[in-house]
């Protein structure tokens, strides 16, 4: 398990941290968003050992991380950053020693990743005469190059096209498979949600909502029901006992059922006022979850 | 999966070391400047040697001359510090030639009445080199008819009073010129440090070593990488220069002028450890190329002032000022080699002016790596240097 427990950050007077704590599983992916400035770098950077946490420690198979544990961590810094004028190959090789690959083992690694990531022609190469998106692959050869156990990533989807896209969620699905626990922070809610095992949504400091889609999904799904009664009068369903009308239009009707309301009770009256040709819980995306729980405090984390 | 510990601080230092050679001695400024400063120590040596050559010459054509008037000629010339060439000439029309053609300089016609053939004028010396010649074979000739052989002669004894004058005018020449390369490979390898750390900087590569390494590791690795290839340097600058200076003999006293060579290298290794921190703590406060000339500044003006305390000290080696300079740490590694090279200088003097030198890079290390680890994750703009020591270290 890659356990984040209890950070807590302040740079001066500003309070960058409160309390963020999640955990990923091996083998999975953990998908970190948060609107700008929330703390997903900070979280990442003391992780890292680049920030010092004010209280709170990151752990790996139990243990905290330090300087000898995290040569096992493949990282990518949101400021991406390579030597400009140092070759492809030597600079892959380069990172694969820092992280304790013996010159041998360093240099087979280098080449594979190369091969890999379609940088073979380029192996020779002054990093600053590649590509953007090239660039961006020798970043994740560096970050893959050592065999992490771990992988943290800020961003590593930022400026690549929808082909990079796919070839990188393709690199770090194989991670995956191979059991190493990934976490990526990402602005991209879609890819998020379609990459994910878990999500974390950061917020003001503190961890707002963590858990698998789908549990994110149900927590908020209890709540609204959408019912489509095409020849139905206007507010057909305002008297109903422990429902509020959010919204409707034209018969299209969206319901709240917080109050105690009986999803069958609605059905029931939806029917007496003709056909019925929708009625589901609504399945909000990625997005609404993510709006809704950056948008108002929750009570959950009033109570956090 | 593998339990690995990663590589040790002497590990990390060594990979952050040979990265920094590697990737110097295929930059072509160091391939340029390196071979700019071989190429002045051998043309300034060439220069020495046609100076010191430059002694006058004279080639003098004789026409009928007496018995014993080619050692006349090269006799005066020695007196004279002429180098002197005697060539016989078989008549005076084949002399006129010679002196029109420019074989000789000027031809001596013996006989009764002497005739000192020149093309224009008898230039230099030639006049009263021929004239002595000619003067001291007829005071011999006549003396011998008068009878007198033996000439009491007193001879004049000459007695040094400062037998070393020469030898420490070289020396401190050799220190002088060792002093001025100091500066210039203390500025240059301290520019490397500096526009490598804003290299790291500003390409932002920092934060992925700081993940794996600690900042202090990072800035030994840098400093001991060029600081071997300073080294290197210096010691090929050193020898070539000291054996290119005893091979063209433009030095009497080679063991002399080799000692002064190894002070100097060896004062290289303090200063440039010195500058060196300090430059790549003046390079960690800026985030680009474009502003690193400000925040070095100061340290390039305090390597001018410390040249300037050498080439003072090369002129008056005991003075206060000289002795002074010459425990300043910074400063000294460019004034004690000349005052050392002098000759005026106490061993306890060098020991304690290394000693504080010592103690300064040890202070500077560590503070200015404080500094340095403050700064580095700090991009955008200028850090100011209170900032840098209230930072964090991580």
């Amino acid at each position: 398990m890659l356990e984040f427990d209890g950070l807590h950050k302040s740079f001066g007077d500003v309070r960058v941290l409160e309390g963020v704590g999640f955990t990923v599983a091996p083998g999975s992916m953990f998908g970190f968003c948060g609107s700008n400035g929330a703390g997903k770098t900070t979280t990442m950077r003391i992780a890292m050992g680049l920030v010092r946490p004010d209280a709170g420690e990151v752990r790996w198979q139990g243990r905290p991380l330090d300087q000898a544990t995290r040569v096992r961590i493949g990282y990518m810094p949101e400021e991406r950053g390579l030597y400009p004028k140092m070759k492809v190959g030597e600079q892959i090789t380069y990172f694969a020693r820092l992280h304790g690959l013996d010159a041998a083992a360093a240099a087979r690694a280098s080449d594979e990743w190369v091969e890999r990531l379609g940088l073979a022609a380029r192996r020779g190469d002054q990093v600053e005469k590649l590509s953007l998106g090239n660039q961006q692959r020798v970043q994740l050869a560096a970050a893959l190059v050592s065999r992490p156990e771990v992988l943290i990533l800020d961003e590593p989807f930022s400026g690549l096209d929808p082909v990079g896209v796919d070839s990188l969620a393709d690199a770090l699905l194989a991670q995956v498979r191979e059991g190493v626990p990934v976490v990526f922070s990402s602005h991209q809610l879609d890819l998020v949600e379609r990459l994910c095992d878990s999500v974390g949504i950061l917020a003001r400091g503190r961890m707002v909502a963590t858990g698998t889609v789908e549990e994110l999904r149900r927590r908020e799904a209890g709540r609204l029901l959408r019912v489509v009664v095409p020849d139905a009068p206007s507010g057909w369903a305002g008297t109903l006992p422990g429902v509020r009308v959010v919204s409707e239009s034209a018969g299209d009707t969206l319901l709240d059922l917080t109050g105690g309301g009986d999803d069958q009770a609605v059905l029931a009256a939806g029917l007496r006022t003709g056909r019925v040709t929708h009625f589901a819980w609504q399945q909000p995306t990625l997005v609404e979850l993510f709006r809704e729980a950056v948008a108002t405090p929750t009570p959950q984390e009033v109570a956090a | 999966m593998s339990r690995r510990t990663g590589p040790g601080s002497a590990a990390l230092i060594r990979l952050v070391a040979v990265r920094e050679i590697a990737a110097r001695i295929r930059d072509k400024n160091f391939i340029i400047s390196s071979a700019v400063i071989l190429v002045l120590i051998l043309g300034s040596l060439g220069l020495q040697v046609a100076l010191n050559s430059g002694g006058e010459e004279s080639r003098i054509g004789v026409v009928d001359g007496p018995a014993g008037i080619e050692q006349a000629l090269e006799q005066q010339g020695e007196a004279l510090d002429v180098d002197v060439t005697v060539g016989e000439v078989a008549d005076r029309s084949a002399a006129e030639r010679a002196v029109t053609d420019g074989d000789v300089d000027g031809v001596l016609v013996a006989g009764a009445d002497p005739e000192l053939l020149v093309e224009q004028s008898a230039g230099g010396s030639l006049e009263a080199l021929v004239r002595g010649a000619v003067t001291q074979l007829a005071l011999t000739e006549q003396l011998t008819e008068a009878g007198v052989t033996a000439l009491d002669v007193p001879d004049v004894a000459v007695t040094p009073l400062d037998p070393d004058a020469d030898a420490d005018t070289q020396r401190v020449v050799v220190a002088l010129i060792g002093a001025a390369l100091l500066y210039g490979l203390l500025i240059l390898f301290g520019q490397f440090v500096a526009q490598g750390v804003v290299e790291e900087k500003a390409s932002r590569v920092v934060e992925l070593l700081l993940a794996t390494m600690r900042p202090w590791q990072l800035l030994a690795g840098k400093i001991i990488g060029l600081g071997v290839l300073g080294f290197a340097q210096v010691v090929l600058i050193a020898v070539v220069g000291v054996a290119g200076a005893i091979a063209f003999d433009v030095v009497d006293v080679p063991g002399e002028v080799i000692g002064t060579a190894v002070s100097v290298v060896l004062w290289f290794v303090l200063a440039y450890a010195f500058y060196a921190a300090v430059f790549a703590v003046a390079g960690s406060l800026v985030s680009r190329q474009e502003d690193l000339g400000t925040v070095v500044m100061p340290t390039t003006m305090a390597l001018v002032v410390a040249l300037l305390f050498g080439v003072q000290a090369a002129g008056d080696p005991d003075g206060t000022l000289a002795t002074v300079t010459s425990f300043v740490p910074g400063l000294s590694p460019l004034v004690m080699p000349v005052r050392q090279a002098a000759g005026e200088v106490a061993a306890w003097e060098v020991g304690l002016s290394a000693v504080l030198m010592l103690a300064a890079i040890v202070a500077i290390v560590r503070v200015g790596g404080r500094i340095y680890a403050g700064a580095l994750l700090r991009t955008g703009g200028k850090t100011k240097l209170r900032e840098a020591l209230r930072a964090e270290r991580v």
